[in-house]
């Protein structure tokens, strides 16, 4: 008898892929012998156009580099451009920022443990962890007017003061019952640790080796958070989240356990927003931003590992050369890897642990 | 970080603001930070094009241990420089990239294909000299396969 291996494509549709990416598997019956990512669907020359537009007119596209977290490339591009002309920001703007920062990550992880379970082959999580989504984006939809592009931070500050605290409150206040909710139906669940726990071992050197940063690092037991040393973060409370499991399910239990430390975060700002201090923030003409002829770098804990902005400038009024650093794009990488040897079922649910969004990976 | 060591063994290199800009060896050097002085997470490569200073790659190392971070600055005229996949796998995605988009041949990397491109796209658009002539602005890719 012959024995023939099957090439099979995996995506470019497929709806656990989370956007458009395909995976050239080649499989020995079930199990997986290589697996070749193949990415550039989405791809919108991120970095071609930061050369050709003023930075004001880059603003609004940044967002969309993320589109499920928006708000942290916005952050990034803002904070570069005012590393570069030395601005410093006042505690109200910088609270401000961290609790929307924070929101974010919470709506963005949200949406990783519904899409995830669905992955998995359980519907129900999805709708609640949408449910739950939504009270975060219509509360941001009333204060920017967007419920996913917000364009809502400008160099130097914030386009206008924060609003409507109370609805932050309200979320804050009801996000900890539903998390245990999810806990109960989610974490203890046998199905769902029988696909989870102890598949796609991370072994740490192997994410160092493949610059794998974010919660996925972390859950490998890596002390890696770039938060800890922001000056966006100081003065706040809060854990880094080091699990050492390894496996797909530390790496959804590392998540669950982040939201609960943004909570502490946004609460802690929103005491401080309460004192319903005056904004102040400096005023810069958006229209005439040049940077100083040189390089800068700035990186923020985004909510699918590190992101980074470099910037060349030549004295312009536009970068000279422009460029991100993305976690997707790593974890895509780290596919070559992590499936080789395990079975095409556990294949999408591995590849769905580790929080890869496809707009991140194309840029 | 001492870096007197490393400055005795690569001769040439030297230290600009917070980068180490070094003429040749580039393989060693990488390989030499990441043994000796624990730089186990390489974070990106980014390309410049600086004209006719040829292409910079600037590498980005991180150390988990120490917390500290280090560039090293490598600039190629002939649009040549060796891969470093061996010593970093993440560098794979990195390499690909900048062949895509530089041109950059990575010497030791058998893997590098087009990846945001077309398979059979003329230039690389990252490239100070690259212009979008009538041929890119009309390009159909049924025409072109």
């Amino acid at each position: 008898m012959t024995t023939t291996t099957l090439k099979l494509n995996l995506g470019p549709q497929h709806p656990s892929t989370h956007g458009v990416l395909r995976l050239l598997l080649e499989l020995d019956g079930e199990k997986i012998l290589s697996c070749e990512p193949d990415i550039g669907y989405l791809h919108r020359g991120m970095e071609k156009m930061a050369e050709k537009l003023s930075y004001i007119k880059y603003l609004p596209l940044v967002d969309r580099i993320d589109y499920l977290a928006g708000f942290f490339y916005s952050e990034l591009l803002c904070r570069t451009v005012e590393k570069a002309l030395n601005i410093e920001l006042s505690d109200r703007v910088r609270a401000i920022r961290t609790m929307l920062l924070e929101l974010n990550r919470i709506s963005s992880h949200l949406l990783w443990i519904g899409a995830f379970l669905m992955d998995l082959g359980a519907t129900s999580p999805f709708f609640y962890a949408f449910r739950e989504r939504e009270m975060i984006l219509s509360y941001f939809e009333k204060l920017t007017g967007q419920r996913m592009m917000y364009n809502y931070f400008v160099f130097g500050g914030i386009r206008k003061d924060i609003e409507f605290l109370d609805d932050v409150q309200k979320i804050i206040s009801i996000l900890p019952e539903k998390l245990h909710d999810y806990e109960r139906i989610i974490t203890e669940n046998p199905i769902f640790k029988r696909r989870c726990v102890n598949k796609g071992i991370l072994e740490p050197e192997i994410g160092l080796n493949y610059s794998i940063t974010g919660v996925n690092l972390r859950a490998s037991g890596i002390d890696y958070d770039i938060r800890k040393n922001d000056y966006l973060y100081q003065g706040f409370d809060f854990a880094a989240v080091i699990l050492q499991g390894k496996d797909s399910w530390s790496r959804y239990k590392a998540r669950i356990l982040e939201i609960k430390e943004s909570i502490k975060i946004i609460s802690q700002a929103l005491d401080y927003l309460k004192k319903n201090e005056k904004l102040e923030q400096k005023h810069i003409n958006p229209l005439n931003i040049r940077l100083p002829e040189g390089e800068y770098y700035q990186e923020i804990e985004a909510p699918r590992g590190l992101a980074s902005c470099y910037i060349k400038s030549t004295g312009e009024d536009r970068p000279y050369r422009l460029k991100w650093r993305t976690g997707s794009y790593y974890s895509v990488n780290l596919l070559r890897k992590l499936l080789v040897g395990e079975y095409l079922n556990d294949a999408i649910a591995i590849a769905g642990s580790l929080d890869i969004i496809l707009p991140e990976v194309d840029k | 970080m001492n870096f007197e060591e490393f400055f005795s063994i690569f001769e040439g290199c030297e230290l600009k603001e917070n980068k180490i800009i070094i003429q040749s060896k580039l393989y060693d050097v990488i390989d030499f930070v990441k043994n000796n002085y624990s730089f186990d997470i390489l974070k990106e490569i980014i390309a410049v094009d600086n004209q006719s200073l040829g292409i910079e790659l600037i590498y980005h190392l991180y150390s988990t241990i120490d917390e500290e971070d280090l560039f090293i600055s490598f600039s190629t005229n002939n649009s040549e420089a060796s891969s470093i996949v061996n010593i970093f796998k993440s560098a794979q995605a990195d390499e690909n990239e900048i062949y895509d988009l530089f041109g950059i041949k990575f010497i030791g990397n058998n893997e590098l294909k087009r990846l945001y491109m077309p398979e059979n796209w003329q230039g690389y658009p990252l490239r100070k000299d690259y212009v979008q002539d009538e041929m890119r602005q009309n390009w159909n890719d049924n025409d072109n396969t």
